[in-house]
């Protein structure tokens, strides 16, 4: 529940500082802005600001943020903007913080069975494996790798909530596996994806593969643009024991049930990384430095 | 229609289409390739507790099956009046206890995995292990699958309903 204050909370604020100079309603929750995608500087505003800023309902109290003329200078040398929000969201960030580093399982990222190289450039993480020859490069990113988890959340807010209660955070990025045989000018690319009611979240009874392969194309040798006249083969009507053949070819090359598990691990280790580094950003940027 | 080919596990390298393919041949001995079947690869800690939840019997197995029609009599197929009907049901293959058998008595894993998904669709067909007559019925029926099994491609696969008397 606390990274979903804090990512709804990241995109309020830039709500707020950009409507300052319009005049101010006070719109209510609409919708959760947890996975909007791309929706630039105009995301509507949360609840969520509201409880983490409010001293209570009873109070009155009204955070300066959302006044027309309620900017509380804050004494600074720099020329930037700091409001009394600004120090509750950096106070908050710091706890938001702690809390993320107490639940956090290691430091470093968990190593993958199997002999792979991992290659990490931001959220994009390549593993690569040689084997007789072969050269087979497992690519994911990490954003946007997270399901939502609404059955938990139902949960939490029907007064649950607890530290111990918190639904685990899985990430269950799609990732896409090139197969490149020596001196072959195209690798065979699988795209390849965790079906959603494979993501455990307890003892439910879980009925599809651990992941699946959704597309196969040839695609031409090295990092080169996905070329879309290549003939794309979609598994969704596939014949199944093409399809099968199509996974016992990946096994043989380390990618199978084993490797999906650990690479879920993995994911969410980064995750987690890239999501308390950027909190600790945020904060920096936030904050007087 | 087709086989519904599951695998949740990763204890066990398991070889899908070689599977598939074994299963495909037990269909058509049977006659049965006109209606669904769900195979589901496992391992012990999901089968136990699927045969604990269903059979009260809190311990792994090598193979549990859910039939689709629950009262056929042994053999007999079903006529189903509607396509949503052509469906056998699941079988789901322990197949880590399969292979932890397979690695005491050296015997080849795909193998036995192929007798026991027989042994699994006989159960779908209505056949069953309960009285020494119903065993008789269902280890002849077995016996004549795996040989045709065996014609068709061979190997020498020995029905399970032999060792029917340890079933967990």
């Amino acid at each position: 529940m606390l990274r979903t204050f804090s990512r709804a909370v990241s995109s309020a604020v830039r709500v707020s500082t950009t409507s300052m100079s319009s005049t101010p309603a006070l719109h209510p929750l609409t919708r959760s802005v947890l996975y909007s995608p791309n929706s630039g500087t105009t995301r509507p505003f949360t609840r969520s600001l509201w409880m983490m800023s409010s001293n209570g309902a009873a109070s009155g109290y009204r955070p300066k943020l959302f006044s027309s003329k309620g900017r509380s200078p804050v004494s600074c040398e720099c020329v930037s903007l700091h409001t009394e929000g600004d120090k509750a969201f950096g106070d908050f960030l710091s706890d938001e913080m702690k809390e993320e580093k107490k639940v956090q399982k290691s430091k470093t990222v968990p190593k993958m069975s199997g002999g792979w190289e991992l290659e990490q450039n931001g959220t994009e993480a390549k593993l690569i494996r040689k084997l007789s020859g072969e050269k087979v490069t497992v690519t994911f990113n990490i954003n946007n790798s997270v399901p939502p988890n609404f059955e938990e959340e139902a949960e939490q807010v029907q007064g649950q909530k607890s530290a111990e209660s918190e639904p685990d955070v899985v990430s269950t990025p799609n990732f896409v596996v090139e197969v490149t045989k020596p001196a072959a000018k195209h690798s065979l690319v699988f795209d390849c994806h965790y079906p959603e009611d494979e993501v455990s979240h307890g003892e439910g009874e879980e009925e599809s593969d651990i992941f699946s392969i959704r597309q196969v194309s040839f695609q031409p040798e090295g990092d080169g643009e996905w070329k879309e006249t290549s003939y794309t083969l979609n598994t969704d009507a596939l014949d199944w024991a093409l399809y099968d053949h199509l996974m016992d070819f990946l096994a043989d090359r380390g990618v199978d049930n084993t490797f999906a598990d650990e690479l879920m691990e993995l994911s969410t280790a980064m995750e987690h990384q890239e999501y308390i580094k950027f909190l600790d950003d945020l904060s920096g940027f936030i904050k007087c430095n | 229609m087709g086989v519904v080919l599951r695998n949740l596990q990763n204890v066990v390298p398991l070889r899908r289409a070689r599977l598939r393919k074994d299963v495909e041949t037990l269909r058509h001995i049977l006659g049965i390739q006109k209606f669904d079947l769900g195979v589901i690869c496992v391992d012990n800690r999901k089968i136990q507790r699927i045969n604990n939840i269903y059979r009260k019997k809190n311990m792994p197995t090598d193979v549990l099956s859910f039939p689709f029609y629950e009262e056929l009599r042994p053999g007999k197929l079903p006529c189903p009046l509607y396509r949503d009907e052509l469906n056998l049901g699941d079988i789901f293959l322990g197949v880590e206890y399969v292979m932890k058998q397979c690695q005491q008595q050296s015997q080849d894993l795909h193998g036995i995995l192929t007798s026991v998904t027989a042994h699994g669709i006989c159960h779908l067909l209505g056949y069953r292990h309960e009285t020494e007559e119903e065993w008789k019925e269902m280890l002849q029926k077995e016996s004549y699958i795996l040989n045709e099994f065996n014609r068709f491609t061979g190997r020498q696969l020995v029905p399970l309903t032999k060792k029917c008397s340890q079933d967990g």
